[in-house]
Formats: structure tokens, C-alpha cells, sequence
């Protein structure tokens, strides 16, 4: 798999950075106004225009090696976008990506710290530990950061699942969000998130995020695609570099992902 | 439903809200004209520019216009000046573009349309 590096400081990006949809729609209006449309789905475009400066050499030649290994724009690259959660459906566990060990009950509609009512109630009614997880398709091998907000009236600690990594953390009757940030020596070309309940456990979640980052950013709410873009290509067959001193270079570039290619 | 700010309003200044006729007009030769309306009423259009927003209000946007498959879905609009609801609108283009210059310092701008119902 050929990924999208980080910097040395953890990030893929620096700010600013812009980032735009484009969906395709098509349109037949009449003269008095009146619309008939058709969505074309399969057309979206989702591209990122990215902006870095100061990069060490290392990070350059990270940078050029992706670029190589793509040869431009010929071939695709994972890219994990910067601003976005990479987990799918982070306020449906319910939907099939989320792997729910077989007895774990979940329960919708609990109140959020948020004010609306997206948690969760998990509760392990074995004697077993359970797991809810998502697996995405990005290198386990990036800094990687899991957060989420949970509490509980009767559990005083939660398991946050980072790939091969199994982090406790207190957890109380308030909400509090639990982060769980780092990066494994693991070389596997997918990586799981969730948490684990000890036997007996409820426990109320809300929120859940991966980000390709060392720290947690705001909670963002993601529907059927998360943030993983296994499908992105550089748009442009050219990489310009500016170097203005040793291990000091910037350089802009832009990044597209359409699915239909 | 359009997703609101942190402070629960739609908007920022400054606002822009069009209200468009559409009129047809005939010049004869002597130079009288006939017009004629070719839409039974008036549409509303409002251009949203929004700065200074944190990532979650972005992400609810971004959300919003994933949700409606870009100007494709209608949903209904409360228009911020006099509170009256619209209930057949949508995105006016295809495209929704953010700017994050730093951390809570997100920019984009959303134009909502009335369509003829």
C-alpha cells in the first residue's frame, strides 16, 4: 500500500488548507422556473489543496518518494484527510462496520454530552471481554489518535482499541472524553479503533473519532464515509519545490480522489 | 434541516438576500412594450458567508451538503431577516469548498435557493 506521509510532527497537513467537494447534478428547468433534477452519485470529487512549509529532508524525501512511487498522477495513493474523522457512521454503531462482539448489547438514543441523544449505552453482560470496532484500510503504522466521550454509573474504567494497542482510562458518571494517541510498530495495511468492556460493564459512548494525527481534534460527526480515501491521486504530473535553506523546503500541491477512476 | 452555528444563528454578517421576478418584455416598433411575468413568483435566494468557524460547525456544513447530494435534495429553509419558513429549497451549486487557515478559523461560503414548487 503507497500512503500519504505524515510530517515529523504527526500531521499530514499544515494549515491553511482548503478542501471541496463537487457533486454533479443534473438540471432541466423550464421557462416558468420548475425543476426536474437527477443526482449522478458516482461523479463526486473530493479534492484538497495542500500547502507545506519549513519541511525537514525527511520529510521531503517522504514526500517525493510517494510522488514517485505514484508517478504523478498516474496511480492512486491512501490519503487521510486531515480534517475529517476517519471512522464511518461515528454516530450509527449499529451499521455493519462497526464489529460488535456477538453478545455486546447496544442501546440508541442516549443523551450526548452535545445535548442531543446520538450515544450509545454498551453493556457486557458476560463474563467475557467484549470489543466494538472499526477496521479502516490506512497503515498501522502512522501516528495515529482515538477519542471518544463516554461515563458511566456503575464502570469506573474503559479499554480504548488502537490496533494492537489496549489503553485503559478512567471513565465517571460525567462525560469525559478518553484519547488514546500514538503510533505501533506495526506494518499491517489496516488498523482497528473501538473499546473493550470488562465483564459487567455499562458503559454510555458518544462520539468516537480516529484521526491520523498525535492529538485529538474537535469531534466531527461522519455518515457513510469516514475520512480514508484509499482512491486519491495527485492531480498534477509535477512537484515544485522550494528550498530556501538546509532541511528547509515548501512546496504546494493538490490532491483528488474520484471514485470512478 | 439546515444545520445552525455554535451560537445557534444561520448566518454572520454580512448576508445577502436576493429576491428575483423573472419578466419578459416585448418592444414593439412604435416602442410600447408588453411584459408579461414568465414565473408565477417571486424566489428567494440567500448567500451564507461563514468565517471564524471551528471544525464541528464545518463538519455539520460538509455533512449537510454530502446529505443532499449537493443542489440534487430540498429541504426546508427559516429565513433568518422574518423568520418565515420555506419549505422547498436547496443548495444553489455542486460544490461546497472549506478554508481552514488555523484552529477554529474555518471559512466557506453556502448559497441556499427557494425552488418553484
Amino acid at each position: 500500500m503507497i500512503y500519504f506521509p505524515q510530517l515529523s510532527s504527526g500531521a499530514t497537513g499544515q494549515f491553511p488548507m482548503t478542501r471541496r467537494r463537487e457533486n454533479r447534478t443534473v438540471v432541466n428547468q423550464s421557462r416558468q422556473g420548475y425543476q426536474v433534477k437527477l443526482a449522478d452519485a458516482a461523479a463526486a470529487i473530493t479534492d484538497w489543496h495542500l500547502s507545506f512549509e519549513e519541511m525537514s529532508d525527511q520529510e521531503l524525501a517522504a514526500l517525493e518518494a510517494l510522488f514517485q512511487a505514484a508517478e504523478g498522477r498516474l496511480t492512486p495513493f491512501t490519503f487521510l484527510d486531515p480534517t475529517d474523522n476517519l471512522l464511518a457512521w461515528s454516530e450509527q454503531q449499529s451499521q455493519p462496520v462497526w464489529q460488535a462482539s456477538t453478545l455486546l448489547a447496544l442501546t440508541a438514543g442516549v443523551a450526548d454530552p452535545m445535548g442531543g441523544t446520538a450515544a450509545y449505552q454498551v453493556s457486557n453482560p458476560t463474563t467475557a471481554t467484549l470489543t466494538l470496532q472499526q477496521s479502516i484500510s490506512a497503515p498501522a503504522s502512522l501516528d495515529y489518535c482515538l477519542s471518544l466521550y463516554a461515563r458511566s454509573n456503575q464502570s469506573t474504567a474503559l479499554w480504548l482499541v488502537r490496533g494492537s494497542e489496549t489503553d485503559v482510562r478512567a471513565i465517571s458518571p460525567q462525560w469525559t472524553r478518553l484519547i488514546s494517541a500514538g503510533q505501533l510498530p506495526d506494518t499491517a495495511d489496516s488498523i482497528s479503533f473501538g473499546i473493550a468492556l470488562a465483564p459487567g460493564s455499562i458503559v454510555d459512548v458518544f462520539g468516537m473519532q480516529a484521526e491520523a494525527q498525535i492529538a485529538a481534534s474537535l469531534y466531527k460527526q461522519t455518515a457513510e464515509t469516514g475520512g480514508v480515501y484509499p482512491n486519491a491521486r495527485f492531480r498534477d504530473d509535477v512537484l515544485t519545490i522550494t528550498t530556501v535553506g538546509p532541511s528547509r523546503h515548501s512546496c504546494e500541491l493538490d490532491i483528488v480522489n474520484v471514485e470512478y477512476l | 434541516m439546515f444545520p445552525l452555528l455554535k451560537t445557534g444563528a444561520v448566518m454572520q454578517y454580512p448576508a445577502k438576500r436576493t429576491l428575483q421576478f423573472n419578466t419578459d418584455a416585448i418592444r414593439f416598433l412604435d416602442g410600447t412594450e408588453q411584459r408579461f411575468r414568465d414565473n408565477p413568483s417571486v424566489l428567494h435566494r440567500w448567500t451564507i458567508p461563514l468565517d471564524l468557524l471551528d471544525e464541528a460547525e464545518l463538519t455539520a456544513l460538509d455533512q449537510f451538503f454530502v446529505s443532499n447530494q449537493g443542489r440534487f435534495g430540498s429541504f426546508e429553509f427559516t429565513d433568518p431577516w422574518d423568520g418565515t419558513v420555506y419549505p422547498n429549497c436547496s443548495l444553489a451549486q455542486d460544490t461546497f469548498a472549506f478554508q481552514l487557515s488555523g484552529e477554529m478559523r474555518g471559512k466557506t461560503t453556502v448559497t441556499v435557493c427557494e425552488n418553484r414548487t
